[in-house]
């Protein structure tokens, strides 16, 4: 596989928290490459680690020894700058908790990600709006985003992460909180970006169904990949066909 | 995140929780109107009594005094505890008396073109000319310098040198005495009454009116006289006594050249009255007395200020630490998304900078506002004495200094909690319940 392909590469990944006596490994000596365009499941029991390895690899948190590669550079390397800006148009995160600011109107809080990046206003409110299209509330710009329901929030939260265009969204358990009619309503809008725009996938869930529409599935246990499945590509290509 | 955004979100923010916020500001805008005001206030004070000085304007002369006095009254004033040995030279009598050969000392002085007795009379009071006319109080002195300019309502200036004993009156003695306007004063004679020293013996001079002069600060509502009227004075006071003391005074007025009429050059005049044993002042250093004495009462009160700022920074430091914790899942969210370290510490330093800035504002409003009622409710009560001493006068530059000493002190007081703010980290603020 050529080296382009890959987005993000980590190497001997481990993870200790705490010190001492008190230290929790969360992650030990993972391997792992993200290709581009692939949708990748993360699962395993509560407390395997799966957030863990979510956050660094989208360089939320630094690993306490091992190799962030991400576009064939070392993260720990790059300026803070650079990796800033990469999380900011290269990535987009969405939370099972949603993290909105609750008080702000569902507009502000899908033009954030822009703000930050020093979009104009006028372009910003264009992109939001596009955005709140895709996800099917362009009726809702205006509201209090704490007055929508559980399934709104995360379709917000959705927007949010698409309106800088980002190449990989981290989706940790993004239908954890959802009953399953709204779940499914988001894992139709995250894998048709991956369809039409071509976004790579990262999906943190305990959800085996969810787990088995992605292309690959890696299993934690004890901060560490104990099993690593991947569909064969005809397969991929039907159960794509499937979700249609 | 553009400059624009920063300010936008600070802003906003500090709304979110109004009470807070106000009652922070409410703390910053005591401390910056309290300064306001007193350099306001101080302002006023200095600029009425230069206005005075420009109007009275004689910058071109000495008034001296034998050294040691000046010596005596320092001590006095410092409350020195000191026993000094006698020496016959300090004679306090002969040491403190000025007397004919001084003036020729100091006539001789280079840079001074003339001398002469300082005369201090005391009068009792004054009476229009007719007998049995009402006596009212009235404190009249020999004007030091033919050059000083009297704010005239009516009439002339005094002639020093004219053998006619002259006297320009306060105007608010001319209705009292019976003249139908100030005009009508001018060139009438009254009479002012004055007591021996020696005999008690009361007596009257006559003197004409030149002109009427309208109040300030400058004398003390007190009337002028030129020479001549001084010595008609003094011939009642000194009755009784021999003709010695009449040639004698503890200050001289010296009459500076000229060519001398520059700091400088007075300064170089002094110098040399000082080698020669004698302290003098010129007006400048009169009234830089005086100015000195209003700048130790507005600087107290510009410490109070400066204390009560003081408090509201650590008023602003509290709401800020409080702003960061309830936000800190948003910061969370914002460095998640790539909002840089420098950026979340702009925000919340904005933030600081924008309470200062309301403070500060608010302060400067409700400054004018009070300017706007106190300066003619004193003008009409307590300074009615004294037209043309507008309280309350503002720099506009002062004012602005002001606010912006005001915001940065805002924004030190920010650093602490902006810091917290940017050193968070993203997930565990994310977590943060
Ligand atoms: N900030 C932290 N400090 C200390 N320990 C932590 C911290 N974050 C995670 N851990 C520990 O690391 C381990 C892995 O946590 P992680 O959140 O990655 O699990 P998870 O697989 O996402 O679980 P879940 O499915 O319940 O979300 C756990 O044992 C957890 O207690
Ligand atoms: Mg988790």
């Amino acid at each position: 596989m050529p080296k382009n392909n890959t987005v993000i590469s980590i190497r001997n990944v481990t993870k200790i928290y705490g010190h001492g006596d008190s230290s929790v490994t969360a992650l030990n000596g993972v391997n792992l490459d993200i290709k581009r365009g692939e949708t990748l499941a993360i699962v395993g029991k509560s407390g395997s680690g799966k957030s863990t390895l979510a956050h660094i690899l989208a360089t939320l948190d630094q690993p306490t020894s091992g190799e962030v590669v991400i576009d064939g550079k070392n993260s720990a390397k790059l300026p803070r700058r650079v990796v800033n800006r990469l999380r900011n148009r290269t990535f987009g995160f969405v939370f099972q908790q949603f993290y909105m600011n609750s008080r702000d109107t569902v507009l502000n809080n899908v033009m954030l990600p822009m703000v930050i990046a020093g979009v104009k206003p006028s372009t910003r409110r264009k992109r939001a709006m596009e955005a709140l299209k895709t996800v099917e509330l362009a009726d809702k710009v205006k509201s209090k985003a704490n007055d929508l329901s559980g399934g709104q929030k995360q379709r917000v939260c959705i927007a949010r992460a698409i309106v800088n265009n980002p190449a990989v969204i981290f989706a940790d358990e993004p239908t954890g909180n959802l009953d399953s009619a709204t779940g499914d309503v988001i894992q139709k809008l995250l894998f048709d970006l991956n369809r039409t725009k071509g976004i790579t996938l990262v999906i943190v869930t305990h959800d085996m169904e969810l787990a088995a529409k992605c292309d690959r599935q890696i299993h934690i246990k004890d901060g560490q990949i104990i099993d690593e499945s991947q569909d064969a590509t005809d397969s991929v290509k039907s159960a794509k066909g499937d979700r249609k | 995140m553009k400059l624009y955004d920063m300010i936008r979100m600070g802003n906003s923010n500090l709304w979110r929780n109004k009470s807070r916020t106000f009652l922070t500001i409410l703390a910053i805008f005591i401390g910056a109107f309290t300064i306001m005001m007193t350099t306001g206030i101080n302002t006023g004070v200095n600029n009425y009594i230069d206005r005075q000085v420009a109007a009275v304007g004689s910058e071109d002369y000495l008034q001296v005094m034998p050294a040691q006095m000046a010596e005596q009254f320092e001590s006095l004033m410092s409350g020195s505890n000191e026993v000094r040995e006698y020496k016959p030279e300090d004679n306090s009598t002969t040491s403190q008396i000025l007397t004919d050969e001084d003036i020729t000392k100091i006539e001789s002085v280079d840079g001074i073109d003339s001398a002469k007795f300082y005369t201090m009379v005391t009068t009792d009071y004054v009476a229009n000319g007719q007998d049995g006319a009402t006596k009212y109080q009235m404190n009249a002195s020999v004007m030091p310098t033919a050059s000083m300019k009297l704010d005239l309502a009516a009439g002339s200036d005094l002639d020093m040198d004219n053998d006619e004993a002259q006297i320009v009156l306060p105007d608010k003695y001319v209705k009292p005495l019976g003249f139908a306007s100030n005009e009508d004063a001018v060139g009438k004679t009254i009479k002012i009454g004055a007591t021996s020293q020696v005999t008690q013996q009361t007596d009257e001079a006559e003197v004409k009116i030149v002109g009427v002069q309208n109040a300030s600060v400058v004398g003390m509502g007190s009337a002028w006289m030129n020479d001549k009227a001084g010595q008609l004075i003094e011939d009642i006071t000194m009755a009784g006594l021999p003709q010695e003391y009449r040639n004698q005074a503890n200050a001289i007025v010296a009459q500076l050249d000229k060519d001398h009429i520059s700091e400088e050059a007075a300064s170089k005049v002094k110098e040399q009255l000082e080698d020669m044993g004698y302290s003098s002042m010129t007006l400048t250093d009169t009234v830089s007395m005086i100015k000195s004495f209003f700048d130790a009462i507005t600087t107290v009160l510009t410490i109070f200020g400066a204390i009560s700022l003081l408090a509201a920074a650590i008023g602003i430091i509290n709401t800020l630490y409080m702003s960061v914790q309830e936000r800190t899942r948003e910061i969370g969210l914002m460095k998640a998304m790539g909002l840089s370290r420098a950026k979340i510490f702009g925000m919340f330093s904005l933030e600081a900078i924008a309470l200062g800035f309301w403070g500060g504002i608010i302060g400067l409003a409700v400054a004018f506002i009070a300017r706007a009622i106190v300066n003619p409710l004193a003008s009409r009560t307590f300074l009615a004495s004294l037209p043309g001493f507008t309280l309350i006068e503002f720099n506009p530059l002062y004012l602005l200094i002001i606010v912006l000493i005001v915001m940065a002190i805002a924004f030190l007081a920010g650093t602490l909690p902006a810091r917290r703010a940017a050193n968070k980290d993203p997930i565990e603020s994310l977590r943060y319940e």
